[in-house]
């Protein structure tokens, strides 16, 4: 029997809430603020899960370049004014995330423990060969940066590709050919 | 329900956050509201996916140097880099979108946008 440490508890608590107000605040900018700290509790969420090489693209890409992105189309359209600090809540979403929260809860109960030894991942083939074979096969001590560069290099290459067609995407919908 | 809570919390917390994104989704009619919302949703599915790779005291999968003996698995971390990276590419595509509707439409408002095109 495994239990969750208080820090995790803590830190997925505090995501939670900035999530619940990125959802429910009226203003766009404040929404963005309060995405900007989910963003961050996630990031260190990720440290606790013994996951650093993900906290820090999440600090670096979630709560840093995603912001600023938000930012600027706040800064190119506009802000929603309004006397309220809160949405209304709608009740026909309720009852759709209702539906789909009910669904997910009813499977929760047959996953195994957060942190259990015997858990799929953890006693999966994959996972022993890469811990077991990374070193000696690749020379780079880190395995996540192993799978990412060489074992799943293709994998990397076609999330580069995606990184240049979204570029390009971007360039074309604002209508900057010159870029292009 | 009480035990879930103290062995389930991360799973619970994606069912929280994947509930809250689609309701960002659905809910508001501002569509920069929609991407944050499609964000959290995101999000939510990452943290189902780090935590199943996740022991209980494990270390970061850096294999050589190191006395741990247990590591947790490199996986799940490799995947979530990727999709990290592609949400946000997506988020920056969806919000150029946004951009070029608000230069046509003069609105982030989806009911406004409706009606404006009921009109045309």
């Amino acid at each position: 029997m495994t239990a969750i440490t208080a820090e995790l508890t803590v830190v997925l608590t505090f995501a939670l809430l900035t999530a619940v107000a990125a959802t429910f605040l009226r203003d766009v900018l404040n929404a963005i603020i309060a995405f900007a700290a989910f963003s961050f509790g996630i990031a260190v969420a990720w440290l606790l899960l013994a996951a650093p090489d993900v906290a820090l693209t999440e600090a670096a890409v979630g709560a840093g370049i995603t912001t600023v992105f938000f930012l600027v189309t706040i800064a190119k359209t506009v802000r929603p004014g309004g006397e309220r600090l809160f949405e209304p809540i709608a009740w026909r979403s309720v009852a759709v995330v209702a539906v789909l929260v009910g669904a997910l809860l009813t499977t929760v109960r047959s996953l195994p423990a957060v942190g259990a030894m015997n858990s799929p991942v953890a006693t999966s083939r994959i996972t022993e060969y890469y811990l077991g074979n990374a070193y000696d096969q690749t020379g780079v001590e880190n395995a996540v940066t192993a799978v990412l560069a060489a074992y799943r290099g293709f994998d990397t290459l076609g999330e580069a590709t995606v990184v240049i067609a979204a570029g390009l995407a971007v360039l074309l919908v604002l209508r900057q050919e010159a870029y292009v | 329900m009480i035990d879930l809570l103290a062995t389930h919390y991360n799973y619970l917390m994606f069912v929280a956050l994947v509930g809250l994104g689609l309701y960002g989704v659905t809910a508001s009619s501002n569509l920069v509201k929609k991407i944050i919302g499609l964000n959290i949703f995101q999000v939510g599915i990452f943290l189902f996916i780090v935590t199943s790779g996740y022991i209980d005291g494990g270390s970061p999968p850096v294999v050589h140097g190191h006395g741990a003996e247990t590591y947790v698995s490199p996986l799940p971390h490799v995947l979530i880099l990727t999709a990290i990276v592609v949400g946000v590419s997506l988020t920056a595509v969806a919000l150029a979108l946004v951009v070029r509707i608000y230069e046509a439409y003069g609105t982030l408002d989806e009911d406004t946008i409706r009606e404006v095109r009921l009109n045309d």
